[in-house]
């Protein structure tokens, strides 16, 4: 288990590493000079030199590297060009709305799409279990921006329970700040419930099949007691491994959601960050949100190999 | 004990209702044994898995099953349920894929016993961990933490036939159990059933290809072919005539068969959807007449030996 973990964490060190050659070097290609796009066109060619030299631009590509990597690992992710706060802070308020916001999303995903699949599954070929994947294929079918601004007349204009738009922040309580995540939440994890809930009957309909559910049936157990006890936790690893993909993209891909809700998340900030040429935002960002992958996907490999050991005692 | 009498089943295949057994008929008294031999697709296979009520979906049924006085394809889930296991137990063809890879061997034997017995959790697993020593899966070398993928073939099916066994059934239903195994390990894993089913007076429904196994093991036997039986009695009578072609062509076929090389049997099994409309082995048959084309022959003779065949051998 010792050497499972390092041989991870030296992989993990090796994709980021690989991961900040890669952004960085298609940074460097990119047009565009964060000097001259601070400055504006009307800018004088000295001025811009002279911001290019302080904010170290003017170095050779080795060093600006070095310099960023040695700044990553000692905590200092560098000031933003446009913005002029330190990354840190930046990325910070970010996270503590889009974390929230994904666990928000994966939790509902996850907690109506297994049951939904295991049900669709045991009554596969049946009224309810048409019914069920019907929901289900309109529910992959609907962009989630536009689930959102139904969400949004229905919730907020037409029940005026919940804010339509905007973030709080954390500094006035819990409630107000989930209040806000409700819906966006909504919006982003239906339509990822409705992928797994047909991931999720598939899975189980196929071990429905395996020789260990009739085995189970043979000693006595019921249908439902075969289903959970057996057909399931069998199941559950391509499940899981689904959910950890859908946490990942949650955490930096839901830039049209955020925007449909105002809300001041990662997503949002990686495209302004692009857009305004804000270059160290912009490898700050993907360094982290590789590094996030990495740390997801591990963790879905220690519940798998939680899960099923076969993967357990192989390591 | 266990009666069927005239089992049929049909299964639907592409939409379209299936004869895969017609007229099956056997008696297995308390304590005896029963050997359905026949080659894949015969309905020996579903034959079982009829008496355990766990044909596929869409499956359709006629004729009894009676056991002890239940008629199991009358009889309602719940109490098919409270039979399997406790009363009928099975053991399976592939033990490589009948175990729950995610659940210790333990745990598995301790289920039906959990379920029927209500045993507490420790008390279940310590019958189990004295199942599985009983069936020769013993510590050190073999604890009742494993896992299936760290047990041999061979010690899998003795995890499965230790879980079958593990509430004391009345019929131990036997489905090929060592087809899957090793040569080596097949012969222990037979003389384990056979010892365990003659200790606890369990009575033996044993099904193989193999028509050689059956002669040291079982008291009665049913050959099948094409979902019907074309010849039966006691052992010893059938083997003494083994008055039915095929009979004959499936022992030529047996590896274990005393005389010569194993002597494959030309041609295959007719498909189920299009059966010929007399005797289902006649293309097959060297002895086949006219009438063998044009009328299935009834199976003919007494409770120690019946055959189905318009020009049976004489004695051997």
């Amino acid at each position: 288990m010792t050497g499972f973990l390092l041989r991870r964490l030296l992989i993990l060190l090796a994709t980021l590493i690989a991961a900040s050659l890669v952004v960085f070097a298609v940074l460097q290609v990119l047009p565009g000079d964060p000097a001259a796009i601070m400055l504006g066109t009307g800018a004088r060619p000295d001025t811009v030199a002279a911001l290019r030299h302080r904010l170290g631009l003017d170095a050779p590509l080795a060093l600006r590297y070095l310099r960023w990597i040695a700044g990553l690992a000692t905590g200092d992710f560098g000031i933003s060009y446009t913005y002029s706060v330190p990354v840190r802070t930046l990325i910070g308020e970010r996270v503590l709305v889009s974390l929230p916001l994904a666990v928000l999303a994966i939790v509902l995903s996850t907690a109506i799409a297994i049951p939904v699949g295991v049900l669709a599954a045991a009554r596969r070929g049946r009224a309810a279990d048409a019914a069920m994947m019907g929901v289900a294929q309109v529910g992959v079918a609907i962009p989630n921006f536009w689930l959102g601004l139904l969400l949004i007349l229905l919730f907020a204009i037409r029940l005026p329970w919940l804010p339509a738009s905007g973030f709080p922040g954390w500094d006035g309580g819990a409630w107000p700040a989930l209040r806000a995540l409700i819906l966006p939440a909504l919006a982003l994890g239906l339509p990822q419930g409705a992928i797994l809930a047909r991931v999720t009957r598939a899975a189980v309909i196929e071990t429905l099949g395996e020789d260990f559910v009739r085995t189970a049936r043979a000693w006595g157990l019921s249908r439902r007691a075969a289903l959970w006890r057996h057909a399931v936790p069998n199941a559950l690893v391509p499940v899981v491994t689904l959910i950890g993909l859908q946490f990942s993209f949650l955490l930096a891909g839901t830039v049209i959601v955020e925007n449909v809700f105002t809300l001041p998340g990662l997503g949002r900030l990686v495209f302004q960050a692009i857009a305004q040429r804000d270059l160290i935002v912009v490898q700050d960002l993907v360094v982290l949100l590789a590094g996030s992958v990495i740390a997801v996907n591990f963790v879905v490999d220690l519940v798998a190999a939680w899960l099923d050991p076969r993967q357990r005692l192989a390591a | 004990m266990l009666t069927v009498s005239d089992l049929s089943v049909t299964l639907p295949m592409a939409g379209v209702p299936v004869p895969v057994l017609s007229g099956v008929s056997l008696t297995l008294p308390r304590g005896g044994s029963v050997g359905l031999v026949g080659e894949s697709g015969s309905g020996k296979s579903m034959t079982a898995l009829a008496v355990m009520g766990l044909l596929p979906p869409g499956a359709r049924t006629g004729g009894q099953i009676g056991f002890d006085g239940h008629d199991l394809l009358a009889a309602p889930e719940a109490a098919l349920c409270a039979l399997r296991g406790r009363r009928i137990g099975m053991v399976f063809q592939e033990p490589m894929t009948a175990l729950d890879p995610l659940m210790r061997i333990g745990a598995q034997v301790a289920e039906p016993l959990r379920r029927h017995l209500g045993l507490s959790r420790a008390a279940a697993a310590a019958r189990a961990a004295a199942l599985l020593a009983r069936v020769g899966l013993a510590p050190p070398r073999v604890t009742p933490d494993l896992y299936p993928h760290q047990l041999s073939g061979g010690q899998r099916q003795r995890v499965v036939i230790a879980a079958a066994l593990a509430c004391g059934p009345d019929l131990l239903i036997a489905d090929e159990p060592t087809t899957a195994l090793d040569v080596t390990v097949q012969a222990q894993v037979l003389d384990l059933l056979a010892a365990l089913t003659a200790e606890a007076g369990m009575a033996l429904l044993l099904i193989t290809h193999d028509l050689a196994v059956v002669s040291e093991t079982v008291e009665q036997v049913l050959v099948m072919y094409a979902g019907r039986v074309v010849e039966s009695g006691s052992t010893a009578a059938v083997f003494a005539r083994m008055a039915h072609p095929y009979t004959r062509a499936l022992f030529a076929a047996s590896p274990h068969a005393a005389v010569g090389d194993p002597a494959p049997i030309p041609g295959v099994m007719p498909d189920p959807r299009a059966r010929p409309p007399g005797c289902a082995f006649a293309p097959r048959c060297a002895r086949a007449g006219g009438e063998c084309t044009r009328t299935v022959p009834p199976l003919l003779g007494t409770d120690a030996h019946r055959v189905a065949c318009f020009h049976p051998h004489a004695a051997r």
